[in-house]
């Protein structure tokens, strides 16, 4: 890996890798108290890899991923998507830059509940400025894609979990972004189903210059990343195909 | 999928439509709804100051249309019952024309009495000329004797007495007749008196009595017998209030128009300011109206087109009238 | 995302209704309070618009309304129609007086007496019979809430009435605007007013003015003031001068105002509640579309738009309801000639806007907030 890094490119990040971090710091304020949750991480992560992010509560893997999807600025460091240094953006740039490379699937999917499977699918297309049908086509594309196409015209309430999951799925990657961040998304499921998302995920996300990356710690399903990142008190303690024995 | 009609949702689409519809209506009604409260022509023509004066300094007044004599009430002399009436409203009569004659059954009875007394005053007159001459000739003959023994002196004395008091008669007599000679001069100038007649030429305005009817010397009764006066020409009697009188330019003509004919307006000539300056005289017909209000009456003269029995102006109207003020062009 | 926004705001039912209950409630409060007060306080100026052609009212210095009005001498005619730029003036009586009905019933009437010529002090419309009647003698024309007061019921025309001692013959009925204390009016002929009326020295309540050029009323009625010493107000003037005393000697404007305020915060506090709920239901949703992607500007537009629904929706029908009301009670003589001036309708839908525009700012204070990373937690 060091053979390949670019040492002109600025902070010493490789120009291919779809994400790089460099000295990523993050405090918080508590009180009096500050509380250092990252600690000067140096991550790159790959395009065309499942990444999983694995952490116990508090290691801070919700502030990294925070920080790698450009919706928490770091204390100190800087991150690159696809060689744009996102913290040097203008806020309504950050936001723009988020809305055309970034594709997020929340634990809760957050879906809107008084518009449509389809229509909910098409939110990011919408928000791009696309014509609403268009968008929705798309989106019902999409829904097929990911074989719920018969449930387009459905509400979110009259679907059921995994298959509001199917949705979430579908909102984050209509728009084709090249950063896709998932959040727990297994957490809610049974070890099957998790595995049959897992197995969606692999094939609709992952692609050749797409990054994909799963916050977990659902060991169900660990055997399935293509790369592990274990983080403990803010540093990555843990990088490699396999989880460590003693997790 | 808007014009889906299943998909029509009564929040989204239909309560929409009917909000901007209950504007458009609630636009409408409210526009059309608001208040005429435009300014509008009078229907009828209201008295305007005339054109030259429009913007000039001028007076206004109201007044009355009279005769240029004024209005005369005829009255009467003598009390009595109507027994003649020889004029009607409209009427042009001459100086002396007879108005109207009260019975005069009483007068002419009295003429009468005193006609027959001044035919006996002269029957006595004859009767003691008569007796005088009888008794002068007696007393002559008396006297022409020259015994004395032929007549006594006591017949002579008798006949002297007899001659003395035959004249006294005549005198007396002559005296009743001229006393009953003043008596039916009296009733002859009763009898005139009875007849009432035109003090001047004019017009009959005004007829209040009838034949058979009481006219009475006393006071009381509200009405002249007989309104009369001079219309040819006819006057106005402008008032003008106190306070404006100074301003008024004297000597200029005035514009006058006829109550309720206010588009009719006549040029009507100055004739004379009353000397005196009266309290404001009622122009409503209201009995209780006072005002402390004094007015200049300022007389003009109409134009003769004006008046007459096609004319605009008629006695006693009430006019509006406009009149240049000092200063003005 | 305008659509997008519009679909969450009608999503949830309950909360939607309750909005545009709220603005609607709020307009229709503030809108048909205003109207009645409006229309109530101009109660003072009907019997200016009654008389449709006077430009200027001349009165006693001491005059303060139709009703307050002392008399002045008859001169006054004529000192007026002297002042250069009066087109024509006429005499106006108005007076109080008590009228023995058949059944005989006394009543409180107004008498107004209006030029024998030409007539000018009559309303524009007759409601039945024609302005000539008053050339018969003892005639008079009696205003149409006036009629309902005194003939519940039955035509009035013919009937006769004893005032002051004389006869009066009703022929007429007036299309007017009732008064404050909507007394019955007589009009009738100003000779025949002043047999009417019980009398006094000086009868002569107005003289009502035509100028020659009507847009220079205002300089007119200073020229008439200062050439005759009376005083001349122009119409628009002694309009003002009729409400301002209402304003003055009734606690109308305090009452009014007080309900106004309280539609205002009626609105503000339910429409208030119920975005800040709405929005607070629809926080997560809203944190996922700024962290997808949408900035805060158009989170802004997104509830403004969501406002200008509510607010049209519920404007509308607040609006409705006061044209509803208006109609619905316009055949009652107590609300004769109320109408709704244009302004008012304004005048709600800012407040609408105010109460929007300050509950949506609060409710979107939070929103604008939220912190995207906290999808995360």
């Amino acid at each position: 890996m060091a053979t390949k890094m670019d040492t002109t490119a600025i902070g010493g990040c490789n120009p291919e890798a779809a994400i790089c971090t460099r000295g990523v710091t993050r405090d918080f304020q508590a009180g009096q108290q500050t509380i250092t949750v990252l600690h000067g991480i140096d991550l790159d992560v790959k395009a065309g890899e499942l990444t999983f992010l694995v952490g116990e509560s508090g290691s801070g893997k919700t502030t990294l991923i925070s920080i790698m999807c450009g919706i928490l600025w770091p204390t100190l460091g800087e991150v690159k998507v696809f060689g744009t240094d996102i913290y040097d953006l203008s806020d309504d740039d950050l936001v723009e830059f988020r809305l055309n490379n970034i594709g997020f699937i929340f634990q809760q999917y957050n879906l809107i509940p008084s518009i449509d499977a389809a229509s909910n699918a098409a939110v990011p297309l919408i928000a791009q400025g696309m014509d609403r049908l268009e968008a929705r086509a798309k989106a019902v594309a999409m829904l097929e894609k990911l074989n719920i196409g018969d449930q387009a015209d459905k509400l979110p309430n009259q679907l059921s979990g995994g298959q509001q999951q199917r949705v979430a799925i579908a909102r984050a990657l209509v728009h084709e972004p090249r950063l896709v961040v998932c959040d727990e998304p297994t957490a809610a499921l049974d070890a099957a189903s998790g595995r049959r998302v897992m197995d969606l995920l692999r094939e609709v996300a992952v692609a050749e210059d797409r990054a994909c990356i799963i916050v977990t710690h659902d060991n169900r399903i660990f055997d399935m990343a293509d790369r592990i990142l274990v983080l403990e008190d803010g540093k990555v303690t843990h990088d490699g195909k396999d989880m460590p024995e003693d997790h | 999928m808007a014009l889906d009609i299943r998909n029509l949702s009564f929040s989204r689409q239909i309560l929409p439509v009917i909000a901007v519809i209950g504007l458009i209506f609630a636009a409408f009604y409210i526009l059309s709804g608001q208040p005429d409260r435009e300014l509008s022509d009078p229907e009828r023509e209201p008295p305007r100051a005339p054109e030259m004066l429009a913007d000039e300094q001028r007076v206004a007044g109201s007044g009355v249309v009279e005769p240029s004599s004024e209005v005369i009430q005829i009255g009467s002399a003598l009390s009595g019952l109507v027994t003649g009436l020889y004029v009607q409203p409209g009427d042009r009569v001459a100086q002396g024309d007879t108005l109207f004659t009260v019975d005069d059954r009483a007068v002419r009875s009295q003429l009468r009495e005193a006609n027959a007394a001044i035919s006996e005053a002269r029957a006595a007159i004859a009767e003691a000329q008569s007796a005088q001459a009888t008794s002068a000739s007696q007393l002559e003959l008396y006297r022409n004797v020259g015994d004395p023994a032929a007549v006594s002196r006591s017949e002579v004395i008798r006949a002297e007495g007899e001659a003395s008091a035959a004249s006294q008669r005549l005198q007396l007599a002559r005296a009743r007749l001229d006393a009953a000679q003043a008596r039916a001069a009296s009733a002859r100038t009763e009898l005139g008196r009875l007849t009432v007649r035109a003090p001047i030429a004019g017009e009959i305005l005004a007829v209040n009595i009838r034949k058979g009817e009481y006219v009475s010397t006393m006071g009381g009764g509200s009405q002249p017998f007989i309104e009369m006066g001079q219309t040819q020409p006819m006057h106005v009697r402008i008032d003008i209030d106190e306070e404006q009188a100074p301003r008024l330019a004297m000597g200029e003509a005035a514009t006058v128009s006829p109550r309720g004919a206010s588009d009719q307006q006549v040029q009507a000539r100055f004739v004379r300011a009353e000397p005196l300056v009266v309290p404001k005289r009622s122009l409503t017909n209201s009995a209780a109206e006072r005002v402390d209000v004094r007015v200049l009456q300022v007389i003009y003269e109409l134009p003769a087109d004006a008046v007459g029995d096609k004319g605009l102006f008629r006695v006693g109207q009430q006019v509006d009238a406009y009149m240049p003020a000092k200063g003005a062009e | 995302m305008i659509w997008i926004a519009i679909r969450m705001l009608t999503g949830d039912a309950q909360k939607f209704f309750g909005l545009v209950f709220g603005i609607a409630f709020s307009t229709l409060l503030i809108t048909q309070q205003l109207t009645i007060f409006i229309n109530l306080l101009e109660r003072g100026a009907s019997g200016v618009y009654n008389v449709s052609s006077a430009d200027v009212w001349v009165m006693d210095p001491v005059s303060r309304t139709t009703d307050v009005a002392y008399a002045m001498p008859s001169t006054a005619l004529d000192k007026v129609r002297g002042v250069p730029g009066v087109e024509w003036a006429v005499p106006h009586i108005r007076a109080q007086a008590s009228v023995r009905t058949k059944d005989g019933d006394l009543e409180g009437v107004a008498v107004i007496g209006v030029d024998d010529a030409t007539l000018i002090g009559l309303p524009k419309n007759m409601l039945e019979g024609s302005i000539d009647v008053l050339s018969q003698p003892d005639s008079v024309i009696i205003d149409d809430v006036g009629m309902t007061r005194m003939f519940p019921g039955q035509s009035p025309i013919g009937e006769r009435l004893e005032l002051n001692d004389q006869r009066a013959v009703i022929r007429g009925i007036a299309d007017a605007i009732p008064s404050f204390t909507s007394t019955v009016v007589l009009y009738t002929k100003y000779s025949q007013a002043l047999n009417y009326v019980p009398g006094t020295r000086n009868r002569l309540s107005f003289v009502l003015v035509g100028a020659e050029d009507p847009t220079q009323a205002k300089a007119l009625s200073e020229k008439i003031e200062r050439e005759t010493g009376l005083k001349a107000q122009t119409r628009e003037e002694f309009a003002r001068d009729g409400v301002d005393f209402i304003i003055e000697n009734t606690g109308i404007p305090l009452n009014f105002g007080i309900t106004v305020a309280l539609g205002f915060i009626v609105g503000v506090a339910i429409v208030g509640l119920t975005f800040s709920l709405f929005i607070r239901d629809n926080i997560k949703q809203f944190g996922a579309l700024k962290a997808i992607g949408v900035t805060n500007g158009k989170i802004r537009r997104m509830v403004a738009a969501q406002a200008g629904l509510v607010g049209l929706i519920g404007y509308g029908l607040g609006v409705l309801g006061t044209v509803g009301f208006i109609t619905a009670f316009s055949s009652d003589p107590t609300f004769k000639g109320f109408y709704i001036p244009w302004q008012i309708p304004l005048i709600s839908a800012v407040a609408v806007t105010v109460i929007l525009a300050l509950t949506g700012w609060l409710a979107l204070r939070s929103v604008l907030k939220t912190e995207p990373a906290a999808v995360f937690r």
